[in-house]
């Protein structure tokens, strides 16, 4: 079954969660696009919305939250947002794997690796488990452990950076081809870290497949990804190709954040903090621009106006003020 | 000054099934931090670090070694008579979230060390408010707003400038941060560690800070000393900028090629050492114990440990039988 790496289109995506103050925006009007074959980081901070943008793309969003508006089309799948029950829970494995958050946390303690692989194989039809093992031994292995040893073990015997390549290896083991890593190498060292983003390459690299990095360290998408994504308040403040968004930032957040980077060269006191502090679901602002009250570029109409995101080749950017200045 | 020389710290482990052995968590470590001064412990987890922060601040005994207090020896002392002495020095935990009593509000938080202080000091009730309102303004909070909130009303980032604040209240010479930003939000974590910096600067109190990642502590600060500890033995010791730009152990090599590249912003390193293999607690002990990941391994280093000492043309203190300079961290772009 040769499949191929699946395009996304994400489009006008808000997802909602009920609260005692009225349903409030985690992600709002989002528009993205994953080309075929490519690495796409989102970067955030707690609270930008980016793991609930995430789960979207599994229409996995739980209740209290719900996708109120907007479209994920999947290349193979049509637009998940319409999925339900049994063709979703199809899907999801087949089509999309998901490598969750603390995977360290997300194994079932009681059960072998092996076992574990054996369920998810029934769980979705696989007639071939034989062959399922085998698939789920030569990951492994190319992940650099010791396949037959791994299947046999229960999860408090795997190191950190193990359970994260098992968990990596349970969403590729029935050959999804649109892979979402959420936070891979949170709580990971930096040596096992480096590792995982090389095997993250790799393994993409060979199995062809259309992967999202979702993290709140620049760092991680720097090294990984094609494409970068920033979400700041359940927005999408800027995307553009990875090294030019670095090299040259242009919302004013997407600068601060880099700016507060501590360096291991240079002048220390380059790295400057951002003031304020990020927004939560309750104090996100209800009209006007979500950054405002940490921005040094502010202006009158940011307080009242949203602004759009302004596509500028493979750029794209969503403030008032750097709009004004490119076009005046 | 706080100073320890042979620490070692050995971890018990009772009933043998399942091949359980004892962990060695530090073989041996002598350091010195002075007074105002900054120091920095970089590892991976299970390095021994955080004992080691622990064994300083008082919170976890050791087996062998002594710890100097401004001079005064700690093993010669009972229990009861060690405890001003460890007064000086407080540890700031890694997780702001549990390091507060959630059923207590922050003015509460600051009561209870402060009115101890107080009476220790002779000082009057009215100097506890004062004092509240001071500490909690020397970490750049509003103690109008926040004196009257439970923990759970404020961010991460204010958790950690309360813990921070109540560090601060019995007036210690030195904080121990242990992985202090780790868990804090991006956008807030530089402001902690200036804030750090800025206690250091003003208060004089010195900061050890623990952590994996490098920049960090540069940023704390870059006058003071990097310890590299691999597997409880300081590997590698000197200031921070020569320990980074001109590393000589293979093990401090590996761990500065490991740090993410900002590629548009930066160029990476030309020699990037990448170990052999992954980190095994239960690999033989004999000779370096980092022989089996150094990709430059040669035959002393499986026969004999190397100690920490300096050798000629290097300035920093280094645990390597063949030391030598590669380039491995990424340069700003600007530069190359």
């Amino acid at each position: 079954m040769a499949k191929q790496a699946p395009g996304v289109r994400i489009d006008g995506l808000t997802v909602v969660y009920k609260t005692p103050a009225g349903e409030l925006p985690a992600v709002r009007d989002v528009t993205l696009t994953l080309e075929p074959g490519t690495i796409t980081g989102i970067v955030g901070e707690s609270g930008s919305g980016k793991s609930t943008m995430a789960l979207s793309l599994l229409n996995a969003v739980q209740p209290p939250g719900r996708i109120a508006a907007g479209s994920v089309e999947i290349d193979g799948l049509g637009d998940v947002v319409g999925l339900r029950g049994e063709e979703l829970r199809k899907a999801r494995g087949k089509h999309i794997g998901y490598v969750f958050q603390a995977a360290q946390n997300s194994l079932n303690p009681l059960k072998t690796v092996g076992k574990q692989l054996l369920d998810l194989g029934r769980s979705h039809g696989v007639d071939d488990l034989r062959g399922l093992v085998r698939e789920a031994k030569e990951l492994l292995g190319r992940m650099g452990l010791d396949g037959a040893r791994v299947l046999d073990s229960h999860q408090h015997e795997l190191s950190g950076g193990m359970r994260q390549r098992v968990g990596i290896m349970l969403a590729l083991v029935l050959n999804a081809h649109l892979v979402v890593l959420d936070e891979p190498t949170t709580a990971l060292d930096m040596i096992t870290q480096a590792n995982i983003l090389k095997i993250v390459r790799e393994v993409h690299a060979e199995r062809g497949l259309t992967t999202l990095v979702i993290t709140h360290d620049i760092g991680v998408v720097a090294e990984v990804a094609d494409r970068l994504a920033v979400m700041y308040g359940g927005r999408l403040v800027e995307q553009g190709p990875t090294r030019h968004v670095l090299g040259a930032p242009r919302h004013p957040y997407t600068r601060g954040l880099i700016r507060a980077i501590p360096r291991l060269v240079g002048d220390i006191a380059e790295a400057q903090a951002l003031p304020g502090r990020p927004p939560t679901l309750a104090t996100v602002p209800k009209e006007g621009c979500v950054f405002r009250e940490r921005c040094p570029l502010r202006m009158d109409v940011c307080d009242t106006v949203d602004p759009e995101a302004h596509a500028d080749g493979a750029r794209a950017v969503a403030c008032h003020a750097v709009t004004v200045k490119e076009h005046a | 000054m706080i100073t320890g020389t042979g620490i070692v710290k050995t971890f018990k482990q009772r009933g043998k099934v399942l091949g359980a052995r004892d962990v060695q968590a530090l073989r041996g470590v002598d350091f010195a931090i002075p007074r105002g001064g900054a120091a920095s412990f970089i590892g991976e987890s299970g390095c021994g670090k955080t004992t080691l922060g622990r064994i300083i601040a008082g919170l976890e005994t050791y087996d062998e070694g002594e710890i100097l207090i401004d001079g005064v020896a700690m093993s010669s002392l009972r229990h009861k008579q060690r405890q001003p002495h460890f007064r000086k020095i407080q540890l700031i935990h890694q997780d702001p979230y549990s390091a507060l009593n959630p059923t207590r509000t922050i003015h509460q938080t600051l009561y209870a060390p402060l009115s101890l202080r107080a009476k220790q000091t002779g000082r009057p009730g009215s100097w506890i408010e004062e004092r509240a309102a001071e500490v909690l303004t020397l970490v750049g909070l509003d103690p109008g707003t926040v004196l009257s909130r439970y923990p759970h009303q404020l961010s991460g980032g204010m958790r950690q400038r309360v813990v921070i604040a109540r560090a601060l209240t019995v007036d210690p010479e030195m904080l121990v941060a242990d992985e202090a930003v780790s868990m804090i939000d991006v956008s807030l974590r530089l402001g902690i560690l200036a804030l750090l910096k800025d206690l250091r600067e003003r208060l004089g109190v010195s900061v050890l800070f623990i952590t994996h990642d490098v920049a960090t502590a540069r940023y704390i600060g870059d006058d003071g000393e990097l310890y590299v500890i691999y597997r409880g033995q300081v590997v590698e010791r000197g200031a921070v900028d020569t320990v980074i730009a001109d590393p000589v152990h293979p093990y401090t090599q590996a761990l500065l090629s490991a740090i993410p590249v900002l590629h548009g912003l930066e160029q990476p390193g030309e020699e990037p050492v990448v170990p052999l293999e992954s980190l095994d607690e239960s690999q033989a002990d004999e000779g370096c114990l980092f022989a089996r990941r150094c990709p430059f391994r040669g035959e002393r280093c499986t026969s004999e440990r190397p100690l920490l000492q300096l050798t000629e043309g290097v300035p920093q203190e280094h645990a390597c039988f063949y030391p030598e300079r590669r380039s491995v961290i990424a340069r700003p772009m600007s530069e190359v």
